[in-house]
């Protein structure tokens, strides 16, 4: 089932964060780097969240999103949120290559979010490549997909299954262990990033790979989000700067894990922020309600970014 | 009309031949090798320079060489006893190593080119520094700076580079650091799958080293060398022969070994990216080094004259030919030390007993198709034994089976899109099965459904 159908897309505090996050990197980056008439590529399926973001944060006008459902296809197009969407009908291993020579977009740079709630395989693995050899300068290049171990195979076979996967930079030492549970995800960022780095390194992109989006959230299954730059030569030290500064948010040591809250909850909660001390599970009974320890942690870490989420019942 | 006064052709190089030209010959992982090379060589003549052959004891464990690639600068340090001044000053810098120069030594350094055209290779400034005992016993340190493009400015001899005092390194050896990278060493140097192919190369052709304890370390963390191991049991007896071959009056020890070191595979197809063969084939040593591993052309014979091209079938045979000789030109080498020159007196007359060996494994694969289940149980009886351990004996001894009446079976042979054929995989409990065996289950699986029993 087309996953639009499951859930509506901005009812995922981690994965609203994370976007939120993103975008937010990325206008830190807009001030410094040129993307001047930007393109945006994205799968907006029928709720657009990531669009409505590009064109209100960023001042995104075109974009492009892609759907390879057929009834999806006409509800997108009917829920486009602004007359600069295009919605192209097919899959993305399809669609992108049209994009590639449309002479419309394809000397302006690209900000390319493949959000796939699909885990990495050989299909996903084509179209980030095919990005990295055809996006013009200056590019952006996010990709999120299911981290979930056991699509990966059973424990022992993941090694060899991330080898087969991400190619020549997998160690061929690689430890079971590094597949297993939280570390999985941690893996798998790790060698998406190296592959995308190593495609751009042995294409001599001129400007390379920088490494910049690394996120990995969970609400059901645990996401990966990995992405950077595919600058021009001359961007590299600036864009390099920005990304390897210390308050450079879109690499977070930990996973996203945000906790549902109601509007009464997070409106208490944040009476209490900004606080340079921890927020203690006290602290929150005191309050009248009760929270896990990790789920506090992120509401302080994140709460400017937290989504909330109120019933209508009509 | 005569020549007059124009009776010399010019014919004096110049520098940029050096740093332009000849660095085009050579890929990035070769230029590396060559400076590992050059370290190997001084731990080996601080051991006292004898053959590298198999059988000497000889014992590299004190030695590390340590390699950094980084995105703004390469560094390769050693402590291997380091280069003298008095080297330095007569030999070390100069483009090709002058006939004076010392050829007794068993070394793999042959050209005198390696480091000079492995720095112009990596960069534009390029630091070598030196720390070793001299001969009365005190420690001496120098550095040698290298600005290329200030040295490229001038071509009018004398060709020389300064030499200056330098604190001394911790342990007598040679640190080459070289930064202002050429843009193709940054971009490889910040590709994560150029830098696990390093370590693999490494891992591969100084295997025979860091068995004698050599360590090489890759960005901290320590290479781990192949394991080159034949399989011995009272079926399975590799070959081992020694011999001596002479060209234009230098020596060279030759020592051919051969064998099963696994079991043939299951299904003579290989799989998808399988690398199952990569550690099968021949080995060309010269002077302890690997300079072609693993190789299945016809580099090493396959597919030339009587001899078959390889097939996945063979799979399970290793062979080694090991050439050592006090002088190295003598050795069948290319320049890039990374293959074997096929025409060279010595390694064809080489060649024939090489064919020799594979031939044997060819038929006993073969035959073995006959009685694959008496062959399975003889060769899983083999066990594993190191290299120089392995007896003398001019011929491989492999086991003769008797073929058993097979049914007559049909081949199958269909393609489908790689993510079903993995999703179907998964399904049946493993996602890298290879494709073959899902094959089989899948037959299995409706054949039991739809006929039932047998
Ligand atoms: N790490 C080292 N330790 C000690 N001496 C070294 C080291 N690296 C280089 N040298 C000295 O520098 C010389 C020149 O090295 P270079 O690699 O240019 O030529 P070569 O090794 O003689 O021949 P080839 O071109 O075949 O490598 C060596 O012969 C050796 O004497
Ligand atoms: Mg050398």
């Amino acid at each position: 089932m087309p996953s639009f159908n499951v859930v509506n897309y901005s009812l995922r505090p981690s994965k609203s964060i994370q976007r939120q996050l993103v975008f937010e990197g990325i206008s830190k980056l807009k001030a410094s780097l040129d993307f001047e008439r930007q393109v945006y590529i994205g799968f907006g399926s029928i709720w657009f969240t990531d669009f409505v973001l590009a064109h209100r944060l960023l001042g995104i006008d075109d974009m492009i999103s892609i759907e390879a459902n057929e009834v999806g296809y006409h509800r997108a197009v009917f829920n486009a949120p602004y007359a600069t969407v295009r919605v192209l009908h097919g899959l993305s291993n399809e669609v992108l290559p049209t994009l590639y020579s449309d002479g419309s977009i394809c000397t302006r740079p690209w900000l390319v979010w493949l959000d796939y709630d699909y885990h990495f395989d050989e299909t996903r693995k084509e179209d980030i490549i095919s990005i990295i050899e055809n996006s013009p300068p200056n590019s952006i290049l996010l990709v999120t997909f299911n981290g979930g171990e056991m699509k990966y195979g059973k424990a022992p076979d993941r090694p060899a299954r991330l080898r087969e996967l991400f190619g020549a930079a997998v160690p061929d030492d690689l430890a079971t262990n590094s597949c297993r549970d939280e570390r999985m995800q941690q893996t798998l960022a790790d060698f998406a990033l190296d592959l995308i780095q190593s495609t751009a390194s042995d294409l001599a992109r001129p400007g390379g790979f920088i490494p910049a989006f690394r996120l990995i959230y969970q609400d059901n299954a645990p996401m990966v989000t990995v992405g950077g730059i595919l600058p021009t030569k001359g961007a590299v030290t600036t864009a390099g700067g920005i990304v390897n500064n210390a308050n450079w948010k879109c690499r977070p040591a930990k996973p996203i894990v945000a906790p549902p809250l109601t509007l009464r909850e997070s409106a208490v909660l944040q009476s209490c922020l900004p606080s340079v001390e921890r927020l203690s599970r006290d602290a929150v009974r005191a309050l009248g309600f009760d929270l896990e320890e990790d789920q506090i942690e992120t509401f302080q870490t994140y709460y400017r970014h937290c989504p909330t989420f109120v019933q209508i019942l009509a | 009309m005569s020549v007059d006064g124009k009776n010399r052709a010019f014919a004096y190089p110049t520098k940029a031949f050096f740093v332009r030209m000849i660095t085009r010959d050579i890929n990035l992982e070769d230029c590396i090798l060559d400076l590992i090379d050059n370290s190997v060589d001084s731990a080996w003549n601080q051991e006292g320079s004898c053959p590298m052959g198999l059988g000497d004891g000889a014992n590299l464990s004190r030695y590390t060489i340590d390699i950094q690639l980084l995105p703004d600068q390469f560094v390769i340090r050693d402590n291997c006893g380091g280069m003298s001044l008095d080297n330095a000053v007569e030999h070390a810098f100069s483009f090709g190593r002058n006939a004076t120069a010392d050829r007794d030594d068993f070394s793999i350094g042959v050209y005198g080119i390696g480091m000079k055209r492995a720095v112009f290779k990596l960069g534009r400034k390029v630091k070598v520094r030196s720390t070793f005992t001299q001969s009365d016993g005190s420690r001496l340190a120098f550095v040698v700076p290298i600005e290329v493009d200030t040295w490229l400015q001038n071509d009018a001899p004398p060709w020389d580079f300064d030499i200056a005092d330098d604190n001394p390194l911790e342990e007598n050896g040679v640190e080459i650091s070289v930064s202002e990278l050429t843009p193709g060493s940054a971009s490889s140097f910040n590709s994560p799958a150029f830098v696990q192919n390093l370590r693999r190369i490494i891992a591969r052709d100084y295997s025979l080293h860091m068995q004698r304890g050599l360590k090489i370390r890759l960005n901290g963390n320590p290479v781990v060398g192949w394991a080159i191991n034949l399989l011995q049991s009272d079926d399975f007896i590799p070959m081992r022969v020694e011999y001596t071959d002479e060209l234009e009056g230098d020596t060279v020890g030759i020592e051919i070994i051969g064998g099963m070191a696994a079991p043939p595979p299951e299904s003579i197809d290989p799989d998808e990216g399988d690398d199952g063969d990569r550690r099968f084939g021949w080995y060309v040593v010269c002077n302890g080094r690997i300079v072609l591993a693993a190789d299945k052309s016809a580099l090493t014979g396959w597919g030339t004259e009587d001899w078959p091209q390889w097939h996945y079938q063979y799979a399970g045979f290793i062979g080694i030919i090991l050439f050592t000789a006090a002088n190295a030109a003598a050795l069948p080498l290319t320049t890039t030390k990374r293959s074997v020159d096929t025409s060279s007196e010595i390694y064809r007359r080489a060649r024939p007993r090489m064919r020799e060996v594979s031939k044997r494994w060819i038929s006993y694969t073969n035959q073995r198709k006959q009685a694959l289940d008496e062959a399975r149980k003889r060769e899983s009886a083999a066990v594993s034994v190191p290299l120089a351990s392995i007896a003398q004996r001019p011929a491989v001894t492999l086991p003769v089976l008797v073929a058993k009446p097979a049914q007559k079976s049909a081949n199958v042979n269909y393609s489908v899109p790689v993510s079903r054929m993995k999703k179907l995989a998964q399904e049946f409990g493993n996602i890298n099965m290879p494709y073959r065996d899902v094959g089989l289950r899948a037959f299995e699986y409706t054949y039991q459904d739809l006929v039932g029993k047998d």
